[in-house]
């Protein structure tokens, strides 16, 4: 048996005769297949091993090529449909720039490009990466990374060990992790952003690093129990900071204020944001852009 | 000063889990006794106030959604299974309602009490032990890699949950560490929750 006929290519099937088809899993030469598609409809997919990749365009269809060895089973609507890999088949699926997409992964990586709905991302040990401008993002994985670039409405994000890279122009940011990183860069008016409105970051043992521009009337937190937090923010910042580490220290570079037994709080001006870090025993750390 | 023997009673009282003899004994006992009635309200308050628990502190919908796919298959003859994810399912919501008392806004109940405080930890650590469990019976569902993960961050997070008990029992009264413990506590929470959650 041939290398390339021992791969499986898909099983993509046919919902688009019947309204609610469903194609049973086979093993079928097939690379690719395309349905019609509702601009804001919902696509599921479960691929445990292989990787995924969305991507979004301007057609109101969906399409779906998978490659490697597995099977791929489809079903659904023109407004919903499942797609799901046995197997280790990779599998780029491109989806109607607003559809909302939920895709569930153990091992495979998953990238989004272009996609402006809403994103649940969610694999065990597998990196998420997402390229645009989605409304709402929800990623979580335990043990890969996370980047997000470009901006959005609302992300939520969650990881255990690996390192979460939040960049671009959001409006409402919140990111956990265990053992990994968080660095966030938000833009601001000069990329197209406004800053920050509201950002919850926190890490148990990792560093937390905020590197942007926080919105007016934003409302930012950081905390780790033993990583460093580190603030990089405009120099022209209006915004009350309240810093507390209980067994670290607190360094300030951004205004002539001195902490105090590992606490500091100053403000840049009136009606701006509000920043909160907090450490068991990391050190804080503010300074300018 | 509620009677401290009543405690567990006033909870059930609360939840609605008591006998209706039981019942009307505490209501008795409450007609006559201040403390127990302030209890009983707090407790109320606070039940009321758990209804509205972040969403970080609540199992993921896809908890249930594995739960229930597995109560499925529990009635189609694999009973056990059930009770596993049942006990997850409760467990979660019991470590939910702990890390919701050991958050600063508890304080308005709780105040300087520090047995309030020592209950929700105790209540904390019986939870996580219950959802630890759960997961042990499931864990040879899980990649060794995935295992190896786990283990390892368990580790990094029990090592801080350690160090911020040592340091609330040198400080006890300190709402930040108590905001850090618990913080760290709802991210073993977590841990284990999606542990669980990719066993089944």
């Amino acid at each position: 048996m041939t290398r390339h006929s021992s791969w499986l290519v898909l099983v993509l099937a046919l919902g688009a005769r019947s309204g609610t088809a469903q194609a049973p899993p086979s093993r079928v030469n097939t690379i690719g297949e395309r349905w019609p598609f509702a601009p804001d409809g919902s696509v599921r997919i479960v691929n445990p091993s292989g990787r995924i990749r969305v991507i979004g365009w301007d057609v109101d269809s969906l399409a779906v090529r998978a490659r490697g060895p597995g099977r791929l089973a489809a079903a659904g609507t023109a407004s919903v449909r499942t797609l799901v890999v046995t197997g280790r088949a990779g599998l780029e699926v491109r989806v109607p720039r607003g559809a909302r997409v939920w895709v569930k992964s153990v091992s495979g990586d998953i990238d989004v490009v272009g996609v402006d709905g809403t994103l649940d991302l969610n694999s065990v040990v597998g990196a998420i990466h997402v390229v645009g401008t989605p409304a709402d993002v929800t990623a979580e994985t335990m043990g890969g990374p996370v980047e997000l670039a470009g901006g959005t409405g609302r992300a939520r994000v969650k990881t255990v060990s690996g390192g979460i890279l939040l960049r671009g122009a959001s409006v409402d940011l919140g990111a956990s992790t265990l053992s990994g990183t968080i660095v966030v860069r938000a833009a601001g008016w000069q990329r197209g952003g406004a800053g920050v409105q509201r950002g919850h970051f926190e890490s148990v043992t990792g560093d937390v690093r905020f590197d942007g521009e926080l919105g007016r009337g934003g409302i930012v937190e950081l905390e780790s129990q033993s990583g460093a937090i580190a603030l990089r923010v405009p120099g022209t910042t209006v915004a009350d900071f309240d810093l507390l580490t209980i067994g670290g220290s607190v360094t300030n570079r951004l205004t002539a204020d001195v902490a105090q037994r590992g606490a500091l709080r100053f403000s840049t001006g009136a009606g701006g944001a509000q920043v909160t870090a907090r450490s068991f025993k990391g050190s804080i750390s503010i300074e300018a852009k | 000063m509620m009677c401290s023997e009543r405690e567990a009673q006033l909870n059930q009282y609360v939840d609605g889990t008591l006998a209706a003899e039981a019942r009307a004994l505490v209501e008795t006992h409450l007609a006559g006794c201040a403390g127990c009635r302030e209890a009983v309200a707090k407790l109320r308050a606070l039940v009321d106030g758990a209804r509205g628990l972040p969403r970080a502190i609540e199992p993921a919908s896809e908890l249930w959604t594995g739960i229930a796919g597995r109560i499925g298959k529990g009635e189609r003859g694999k009973g056990k299974r059930w009770w596993r994810g049942a006990l997850a399912a409760a467990a979660a919501l019991i470590i939910g309602f702990a890390v919701y008392r050991l958050l600063p806004s508890s304080a308005v109940f709780y105040g300087p009490e520090v047995d309030g405080w020592a209950a929700a930890q105790i209540e904390y650590a019986r939870a996580t032990d219950e959802l630890a469990g759960a997961l042990a019976l499931e864990r040879d569902r899980l990649e060794p890699a995935t295992v190896a993960l786990l283990e390892r961050n368990l580790g990094v997070i029990d090592a801080a949950l350690r160090e911020s008990r040592d340091a609330l029992a040198r400080d006890p009264g300190n709402v930040e560490l108590r905001a850090l413990f618990a913080a760290a506590a709802r991210q073993k929470v977590e841990l284990l929750r999606w542990a669980t959650r990719a066993a089944t």
